[in-house]
C-alpha cells in the first residue's frame, strides 16, 4: 500500500481523537497496525489514544518503543508528545525533543521544543544550555533572554545549593549587561533585569536602571516594575527620596495607594543613623508628615479614607519610636473616622488594629461608640449600627464575658437582626441582605457563650438564627460557613456537608476551603457503612492537583513565549506551592484513611498508597489553607471563632500528617512485599513528581519513621496519640516476622503495572532462608490488647457522661482504624503454609487471641453506638431543642414549626451518623480478616 | 487605604472572600494564568494593608488594528469592602493600560443584564451599552430572572484615541445580537 493511501486511512484516527471517541480510534489503530505492524505513527497514535482511555500502562509501553526509535517526523512527534504530556512524562518528552534536534540541528522548533520540554520538567539548567545553542543557531534575542531567564530560576530553585547560587545570579547578571545595551528593552526585561540586580545586591546599579529614560517610563506604566522599584529605593535606604516622590503623587497626582503613605511614614521614621544629611529631628519630622496627612485627609473628607488612616498609623508609630505624642490624639482621629466613614463596611478592619488606647481615651471611645442608636431606619444607620456591635464587642474584657451578659448581646443582636430585615426586602434574592452581620455576630456570640459553659443549647440557638438567614440571604458564605463549624461540632456533619456544597467551592479553592469540611473527615463518615459522601469529597477536591501538574507548566512555556518574565518565577512557586500542599496530603491520608473501611484491602491496594504515603512522607509541605476567609468578631484577646469552633481544639497541620503518615507507612510496609529502599520511580505512572526540598528527607526512611517530636504529637488528640502508640508497638512487634518472610532478592520484583502482585505465588522456600532462622516468638506487648480495652471503657464513660457526639465518635472511628490497621498487618500470616513451614503456629495463636478481643471491644462500641443513635432524632430529642431555643421564638419570624423543622433536621442527622458509624463497625467486625 | 499592586499567581490562594459571589466565577488554574503569560499589566489587585484580598480586575487587549482596545474579563470587591471606591481605582487602572500601554480605541465588557448594581458603576464611569447579547452567559439556574439573567450587556467607554467617539452609539440597549456574533 502506498504511504498516501495509509495517510488516508489514519484521518480518521485524528478525527476520532478530536472528537473525543478515543474507543474509536483504538479500533482503527488496531486495524491498520495489523496490517502495518512496525508503523510508528500508528503507534504514537494508538499509545494517544490508549492514554485518552486511562489505559496508561499500555501506553507508557508503546511510547517507549517509539521514543526508542527517536523521531523526526512531525506527525508522531506530535502524537508522542501529547501522548506524554498527558501521563506527565516530562522527562521522556525532554529525551524526544532534544534526540530530534540533535538530529536536526537546524530545525528551530524542534529546539525551541527541547527547550520547553525542560522548563516543564523544570530542569532549568539543561534549558539554559539549550537557549544558548538556540541563540547561537538561530541568533534572536527572546533566546538570549530565556538564558537568563533560567540562570535566575535556577538560582532560585530551593535545590541549588547555597553556593552555586551566588555563582548563578553573577552569571546572570554578566549575561544581561553584555546584551542589554543591544536589545530593545521592554518592561518585563527591564523587570528581569532588576531583579537579578535586587537579589545581588546591588541596588545603586539597579536605582541608575530604573532612573535611565526608559525605566522611568515603565515604572510609570506598569505596576509590577514600579514595585521593585519601591523595593529597591528602599532595600538601598533611599527612603527620603522615596518619600519626596511618594508626596508629589498624593498631592499632584491624587494618587491614594496605600504604598505612598507607607513610604512617607517610611522616611519619616527613618533611623538617624541612615540620614544622609542633617535632617530635622523626628518630632519635627512627624509634625510635617501629620499636616501634609491632615491637609489630604481634609481635602478628602469621606471619598476616600487613606488619610484618615495614615495619620492613625502615624501615631501608632510615633508611639513605637517613643516621639512624645498626645494620647487624645489617636482617640479624636478614631472618633473622627467613625462620624465620617462609621457607616462603610470596612470600618471595624480599619480601625481594629489602631484601638490601642489608654484607659481613659478607651472609656471615651467606648461612650462615643455606646451612643450610636440601633435602629435600623436606613441602610446608613444599621451599618453604622453594625459596625458599633463590633467595635464594642472588640474591647470587651474579660469581666464582661459571662454567658449572662453574651446572653443580653446575643438577643439584642438578634432582636435588631429582625427590624433590620425590612431593608433588605425589595433586594433581588441574588444579592447579599444587610443585616447579614447581625445573625452572623449573634452566631459568633452563641459560640462565645458555648466556649463558657458547654452547652449545646446555644449552638443551637446559633443555627437556628443561621439557617434563617441563610435562606433569606442564600448568597451569604459567610452564614454557610459558620454553619458548617458549628454543625461538625453538634455532630451533624451531613448539614455541615450541605451547607458546604452550597458554597460551590471549585478549582482552586478547594485547596484553600476544603479543609473546612475535610480535616478529620474520618470522624463523620460512614464509607464503612457503605454511604460515600466524604470519600467522593475528598477525590473531587483533589483533582485541581492534577489540573496544576497539567496545566501550569503549559503557562510557564507560554510566558516565556510572550517574553513574560515578570510572571515566570511566581508561576514556578505557585506550582510547587500547590503541589506540596499540606491540604492536599491531609485529604490524601483521610482518604486513605476511609479506604480501608469500605474496600478490601489487596495487596495492590497495600502497595500503591504505601508508595504514595512514602513520597508524601518526603515532601516539605506548603499551608495553602485560607484561615482568614471566616471574619473573626470575638474580643481581642480572646480566641478566635475558627480557633473555638475547631474539633479538639487542635487543627491538624504538618505534625498531624507526620505522624499520620509514620501510622500508615509503618503498616503498609509491614504488610507490602516491596523492599523500601528500592527507588520507586518506575511505579509512578508520570515522573517522580519534582522533589520539594526537604533537607529532612536524606536520613534513611526508617530512622525517620522511628523518631516523633512533641510538637508533632501536640497536633493529635489523646486517642490518636493513643493509637500511634499503638501502632508503633504492633508494628515493633511483627515487623521482625514481616523482614523474614518479605521475598528477597529478585523476588521483590516491583508489581507489575498492570497492577498484579506477585505476591501470592511467593512461598517462603526459594529465598535461601531456612525455617530455623525465623525470628525468635515473643508474647505480644500488652499495650495492644489495652488499647482495645481502654477504647471501649473510655468510649463507655464518654457514653454515659453525655459527652459531644463529635468525641463520641473519634474513639469509635479510631477504635474501628485500630481494627482494621490490625488485620492489615497480620494479613500475611493467614497463609497456612508459611506458618507451618516456618513454625508460626505460636505466633497465629497470639494474633487469633488478640484479634478475637480486639473484635469484642470494637463490636460492642458499634453495637452501642447504635443504641444510643435510637435516642437520637426522637420527639423528645426536637422538644429538647425547641425549648433550648425558647428565647428566640419571641420573634414573629422565628415560629414554632420552623425551629422543629431546624431541631428534626439535626437530630436526624445527628442520629444518623451515629447509627451509621455503629452500622459500619459492625460491618467491619463482621468481615473476615 | 487599599495597595494598588499587581495581581499575582499566589493571590488565587487568598481570593475566597471576593470569589464566594454569584457574580463572581472561579475558574480553571489556566484561565488566570492564560491572562498573567499574557496580559500581566492588565491585572491589578487591591490589598488590605492587614493582608486580605479586597477586590482584583483582570483584563486583556485584543482586537484587529482598527478596533484594538482593552477588555475587562473580570471585576470584583469583596462583600466586607465595597462602596470604597476601589472598582472605581480598578477601573481606572485597566482604563489607563489600555490607553497608555496598548493605545487602544476603547474598553468595554460584558455585564449579566441583571447586575444593576454593575451597570449604574460603569455607567457612572463613562460607559455606555453597545449592544445586547443574547444568551452570552449560562443560567444561573436560580429562578425567575429570565432572559435577563442570560443576557448580557456589551458596553464600551472611547478612549483618547477614538476622539470622535466611534466606538459607541446612543441606542445601544435596543440593538440585539446572538452569542455567536460576538465570540
Ligand atoms: C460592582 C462592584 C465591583 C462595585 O465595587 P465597589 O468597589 O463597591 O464600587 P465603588 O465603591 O468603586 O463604587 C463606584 C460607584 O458605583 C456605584 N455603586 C457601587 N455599588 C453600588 C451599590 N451597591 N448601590 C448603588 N450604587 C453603587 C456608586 O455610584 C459608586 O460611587 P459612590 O460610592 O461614590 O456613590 C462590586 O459590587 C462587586 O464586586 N460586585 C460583584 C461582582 C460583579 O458584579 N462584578 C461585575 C461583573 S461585570
Amino acid at each position: 500500500m502506498s504511504s498516501l493511501t495509509l495517510e488516508r486511512q489514519i484521518r480518521p484516527i485524528y478525527d476520532a481523537l478530536d472528537s473525543g471517541s478515543h474507543k474509536s480510534a483504538l479500533v482503527t489503530c488496531n486495524k491498520l497496525l495489523k496490517k502495518h505492524p512496525k508503523n510508528d505513527h500508528l503507534k504514537a497514535l494508538k499509545a494517544l489514544a490508549l492514554t485518552r482511555a486511562q489505559k496508561f500502562e499500555e501506553a507508557i509501553v508503546l511510547c517507549e518503543e517509539v521514543l526508542a526509535t527517536k523521531p523526526t517526523d512531525d506527525g508522531i512527534i506530535n502524537a508522542l508528545m501529547h501522548a506524554l504530556r498527558h501521563l506527565g512524562r516530562f522527562a521522556d518528552l525532554v529525551k524526544l525533543f532534544e534526540d530530534a534536534f540533535k538530529q536536526q540541528p537546524d530545525n528551530d522548533e524542534f529546539g525551541r521544543q527541547a527547550f520547553f520540554a525542560n522548563v516543564r520538567a523544570g530542569n532549568w539548567k539543561a534549558a539554559q544550555l539549550l537557549a544558548n545553542k538556540l541563540n547561537k543557531q538561530f541568533r534572536n534575542d527572546r533566546y538570549v533572554f530565556w538564558g537568563i531567564t533560567c540562570t535566575f530560576l535556577q538560582a532560585n530553585d530551593p535545590l541549588t545549593a547555597p553556593e552555586m547560587r551566588d555563582i548563578l545570579l553573577k552569571l546572570a547578571h554578566r549575561l544581561i549587561t553584555a546584551c542589554w545595551k543591544q536589545v530593545e528593552v521592554h518592561p518585563d526585561r527591564l523587570y528581569l533585569h532588576t531583579s537579578i540586580l535586587q537579589q545581588l545586591g546591588l541596588y545603586e546599579d539597579a536605582r541608575e536602571l530604573l532612573g535611565t529614560e526608559s525605566g522611568r517610563f515603565f515604572c510609570a506604566r506598569n505596576l509590577s516594575c514600579d514595585h521593585l522599584r519601591r523595593e529597591i529605593m528602599k532595600a538601598g535606604g533611599w527612603q527620603m527620596e522615596e518619600g519626596g516622590i511618594a508626596e508629589q503623587r498624593i498631592v499632584e497626582k491624587r494618587d491614594r495607594n496605600w504604598l505612598e503613605f507607607v513610604s512617607i511614614l517610611d522616611a519619616t521614621f527613618l533611623p538617624s543613623t541612615l540620614h544622609q544629611s542633617n535632617l530635622p529631628d523626628l518630632a519635627q519630622r512627624v509634625a510635617k508628615t501629620r499636616d501634609l496627612f491632615l491637609k489630604v485627609s481634609e481635602q478628602d473628607g469621606s471619598h476616600d479614607r487613606t488619610a484618615q488612616l495614615a495619620l492613625m498609623e502615624l501615631e501608632k508609630l510615633s508611639v513605637v519610636h517613643e516621639v512624645p505624642s498626645e494620647p487624645s490624639r489617636l482617640l479624636n482621629l478614631l472618633k473622627h473616622y467613625f462620624e465620617v466613614l462609621g457607616d462603610k463596611a470596612a470600618c471595624y478592619e480599619d480601625l481594629r488594629s489602631y484601638i490601642d488606647l489608654g484607659s481613659e481615651e478607651l472609656h471615651d471611645w467606648i461612650t462615643l461608640i455606646e451612643k450610636t442608636t440601633h435602629t435600623p431606619s436606613s441602610g446608613i444607620a444599621l451599618r453604622r449600627s453594625i459596625n458599633a456591635h463590633k467595635l464594642l464587642r472588640y474591647v470587651l474584657s474579660a469581666t464582661q464575658l459571662t454567658v449572662d451578659q453574651e446572653g443580653i448581646r446575643a438577643t439584642d443582636l438578634v432582636r435588631e437582626y429582625f427590624e433590620a430585615l425590612p431593608l433588605g426586602k425589595d433586594l433581588p434574592k441574588l444579592e447579599l441582605q444587610p443585616a447579614d452581620d447581625l445573625a452572623i455576630l449573634a452566631a459568633q456570640v452563641y459560640v462565645n457563650m458555648f466556649v463558657l459553659d458547654n452547652a449545646m443549647a446555644h449552638l443551637h440557638n446559633a443555627v437556628v438564627i443561621l439557617e434563617y438567614a441563610s435562606k433569606k440571604s442564600p448568597q451569604s458564605y459567610q452564614i454557610h460557613l459558620e454553619l458548617v463549624r458549628i454543625y461538625r461540632l453538634l455532630g451533624a456533619p451531613q448539614l455541615a456537608l450541605d451547607h458546604y456544597r452550597l458554597l460551590n467551592v471549585k478549582q482552586v479553592q478547594n485547596d484553600t476551603m476544603s479543609y473546612f469540611i475535610l480535616s478529620r473527615a474520618t470522624n463523620f463518615s460512614l464509607a464503612a457503612s457503605g454511604d460515600l459522601a466524604y470519600v467522593s469529597e475528598c477525590l473531587e477536591s483533589s483533582h485541581i492537583y492534577f489540573s496544576n501538574s497539567q496545566e501550569t507548566s503549559e503557562f510557564i512555556v507560554k510566558s516565556f513565549n510572550m517574553e513574560k518574565y515578570s510572571q515566570i518565577h511566581e508561576l514556578v512557586v505557585f506550582e510547587e506551592r500547590l503541589d506540596n500542599s499540606l491540604q492536599r496530603d491531609l485529604v490524601k491520608i483521610e482518604h486513605v484513611r476511609l479506604r480501608i473501611s469500605h474496600e478490601p484491602v489487596s495487596s495492590e491496594l497495600v502497595d500503591m498508597e504505601l508508595i504514595e504515603l512514602k513520597f508524601i512522607f518526603d515532601r516539605l509541605h506548603h499551608d495553602n489553607r485560607d484561615l482568614e476567609v471566616l471574619p473573626n468578631y470575638q474580643p481581642r484577646g480572646q480566641p478566635s471563632f475558627l480557633s473555638q469552633t475547631t474539633l479538639f481544639g487542635k487543627e491538624p497541620a504538618g505534625g498531624w500528617l507526620s505522624i499520620f503518615l509514620k501510622i500508615y507507612i509503618k503498616v503498609l510496609s509491614g504488610a507490602s512485599d516491596l523492599d523500601l529502599s528500592v527507588e520507586d520511580d518506575k511505579l509512578l505512572v508520570g515522573d517522580r513528581p519534582r522533589q520539594s526540598y526537604n533537607p529532612d528527607a536524606k536520613k534513611p526512611l526508617m530512622e525517620r519513621l522511628a523518631v516523633q517530636s512533641a510538637d508533632e504529637l501536640s497536633e493529635l488528640t489523646e486517642d490518636e496519640v493513643a493509637l500511634f502508640h499503638y501502632v508503633t508497638d504492633l508494628t515493633n512487634w511483627l515487623d521482625p516476622f514481616h523482614n523474614f518472610l518479605r521475598p528477597r532478592g529478585e523476588a521483590t520484583k516491583l508489581p507489575p503495572k498492570n497492577g498484579h502482585s506477585s505476591h501470592d505465588g511467593a512461598s517462603a522456600d526459594g529465598h535461601g532462608r531456612k525455617p530455623d532462622d525465623a525470628p525468635h516468638i515473643s508474647e505480644p506487648p500488652d499495650s495492644i490488647l489495652s488499647y482495645f480495652k481502654n477504647a471501649y471503657a473510655k468510649f463507655t464513660r464518654a457514653v454515659t457522661a453525655s459527652r459531644p457526639i463529635y468525641e463520641i465518635l473519634h474513639i469509635a472511628t479510631l477504635a474501628q482504624e485500630a481494627l482494621l490497621l490490625f488485620s492489615i498487618c497480620t494479613k500475611r500470616f493467614k497463609d497456612a503454609s508459611i506458618v507451618r513451614i516456618h513454625k508460626l503456629g505460636m505466633l497465629v495463636q497470639h494474633i487469633k487471641t488478640l484479634r478475637a478481643s480486639a473484635i469484642d471491644a470494637v463490636r460492642d462500641i458499634g453495637t452501642q453506638l447504635i443504641k444510643i443513635s435510637e435516642l437520637e432524632g426522637t420527639s423528645d430529642k426536637r422538644k429538647q431543642f425547641v425549648e433550648n431555643c425558647i428565647a428566640l421564638q419571641t420573634h414573629a419570624e422565628i415560629t414554632h414549626e420552623y425551629v422543629l423543622d431546624v431541631g428534626k433536621k439535626l437530630t436526624e442527622s445527628q442520629r444518623k451518623v451515629m447509627e451509621g458509624v455503629g452500622r459500619g463497625i459492625e460491618r467491619v467486625c463482621k468481615t473476615p480478616m | 487605604m487599599s495597595i494598588i499592586r499587581p495581581f499575582r499567581a499566589d493571590d488565587l490562594f487568598r481570593f475566597n472572600n471576593i470569589n464566594l459571589n454569584i457574580w463572581t466565577e472561579t475558574y480553571g488554574l489556566g484561565f488566570y494564568f492564560n491572562y498573567l503569560s499574557r496580559w500581566p499589566d492588565m491585572c491589578c489587585a487591591a490589598q488590605h494593608p492587614n493582608g486580605r484580598l479586597m477586590g482584583y480586575v483582570l483584563g486583556k487587549a485584543e482586537g484587529s488594528p482598527h478596533d484594538f482596545h482593552g477588555h475587562v474579563t473580570a471585576l470584583s470587591v469583596a462583600p466586607e469592602y465595597r462602596r470604597l471606591s476601589l472598582a472605581r481605582i480598578l477601573m481606572n487602572f485597566l482604563e489607563t493600560a489600555s490607553d497608555d500601554v496598548y493605545g487602544g480605541l476603547f474598553v468595554d465588557l460584558y455585564v449579566r443584564c441583571t447586575n444593576s448594581i454593575a451597570i449604574d458603576l460603569y455607567e457612572g464611569l463613562g460607559y455606555s451599552v453597545y449592544r445586547r447579547v443574547r444568551e452570552y452567559y449560562g443560567s444561573l439556574g436560580l429562578g425567575p430572572g429570565g432572559k435577563d439573567e442570560e443576557d448580557a450587556f456589551d458596553m464600551r467607554k472611547p478612549m483618547s484615541k477614538d476622539m470622535y467617539r466611534r466606538s459607541v452609539r446612543p441606542n445601544g440597549r435596543d440593538v440585539i445580537v446572538s452569542a455567536h456574533d460576538v465570540s
